[in-house]
């Protein structure tokens, strides 16, 4: 880039974890890894599936997956950089995360989010994103791999990104920070592939309200039927 | 592998579980198997899935339109699928699992063309 800093600019593969475990594995934080969960806070981090979809899958309702949650699924991801913002588009409900990079502090007095608030710097040639202020939500798709209950976190969360460029490797770290579930931090890397034959098409549109027909298990009708 | 082949292998990916918005528990029932004959009546190439039509003519004459659902439209394009590739009146055999409400609607989980050709739930990664 222009300002020196390395250019992370084009479209990626969805993230992959570097050691993947079990069915959906390479997208979900791996149980081995975490932390360990301070005593009676596991209800926090679990929670039983209770018949209503808005819990249970929220996605499935075409409620927002927030973050992390919606950077750890298996459609593209576009990142558009300046010298002041870094853009991370996730294919998945084209959610942008807008993030400054200019060196103002986080914003206050906002009502925590899906997304947090984050602000990223440059460490050498790795931008590190801090994000704050979220709302307690899903902490990533867990709950396709177990049918009883489904994982979140807390409204304490704090993320810390690493992304870092090596060839056409994006290198991404997150760190949870969630002091009311965890008793210390922990991280966990995944990859992104730069794939410039998909810049030419871009990323897509996708409207989750445009034809969700079965959403909770309850179809609408087409007029097909 | 034909093109049309690879098209109907990957158009009824989202079966598997790694591919939805949703988990396919969530809105459909594994232990209620659909398998149905019929001819492709409509084609709805939108997000957050795609969805097609089969209408299956019973013993006595009388259709019924059944739905499936299919992949993401946007991982479909991307690796060139487009909506040609579910062609109106040609006749395929479904397999799939009914909805949980009970409707004629169920998740596609392979696809078997007239002349045999059969295809059955890939489990690869969308958008890739």
């Amino acid at each position: 880039m222009a300002d020196g800093k390395p250019d992370f600019s084009g479209i990626y593969t969805a993230p992959s974890t570097v050691n993947p475990t079990g069915p959906r594995g390479n997208l979900i934080f791996n149980p081995d890894k975490m932390a360990p969960v301070k005593p009676g806070a596991e209800g926090l981090l679990y929670e039983p599936r209770n018949g209503d979809p808005r819990h249970d899958e929220p996605r499935a309702m075409c409620l927002p997956s927030g973050f992390p949650s919606g950077m750890l699924y298996i459609l593209p991801i576009q990142i558009v950089q300046n010298p002041k913002y870094i853009v991370i588009i996730p294919e998945l409900q084209r959610a942008a995360r807008i993030i400054p990079t200019d060196g103002r502090p986080h914003r206050t007095g906002l009502e925590p989010s899906y997304y947090g608030d984050s602000v990223g710097k440059w460490e050498d040639d790795t931008l590190v994103i801090d994000t704050v202020n979220f709302k307690r939500w899903i902490l990533d798709d867990y709950h396709y791999t177990d049918p009883t209950k489904t994982r979140w976190h807390s409204d304490a969360l704090h993320t810390i990104e690493h992304l870092k460029r090596e060839g056409n490797k994006l290198l991404y770290r997150i760190t949870i920070d969630d002091p009311k579930i965890f008793t210390q931090p922990f991280s966990q890397d995944f990859q992104l592939t730069l794939r410039p034959d998909w810049d030419q098409l871009g990323l897509l549109e996708y409207v989750c309200e445009e034809n969700n027909r079965c959403a909770g298990g309850n179809c609408r009708a087409s007029d097909a039927q | 592998m034909t093109r049309n082949l690879l098209a109907v292998l990957i158009l009824i990916e989202m079966a598997a579980p790694v591919f939805g918005h949703h988990s396919e528990a969530a809105e459909y029932d594994s232990t209620k198997p659909v398998k149905v004959t019929g001819t492709i009546k409509k084609v709805e190439w939108q997000n957050p899935h795609i969805w097609f039509y089969i209408d299956v003519k019973d013993e006595n004459g009388n259709v019924t339109t059944w739905g499936f659902s299919g992949a993401p439209p946007g991982a479909l394009l991307r690796r060139g699928i487009t909506k040609d590739a579910l062609k109106i009146g040609a006749v395929v055999n479904v397999e799939g699992s009914r909805a949980r409400d009970g409707s004629n609607n169920a998740s596609g989980r392979s696809v078997t063309f007239e002349d045999g050709r059969n295809v059955f739930t890939a489990s690869g990664e969308g958008g890739r």
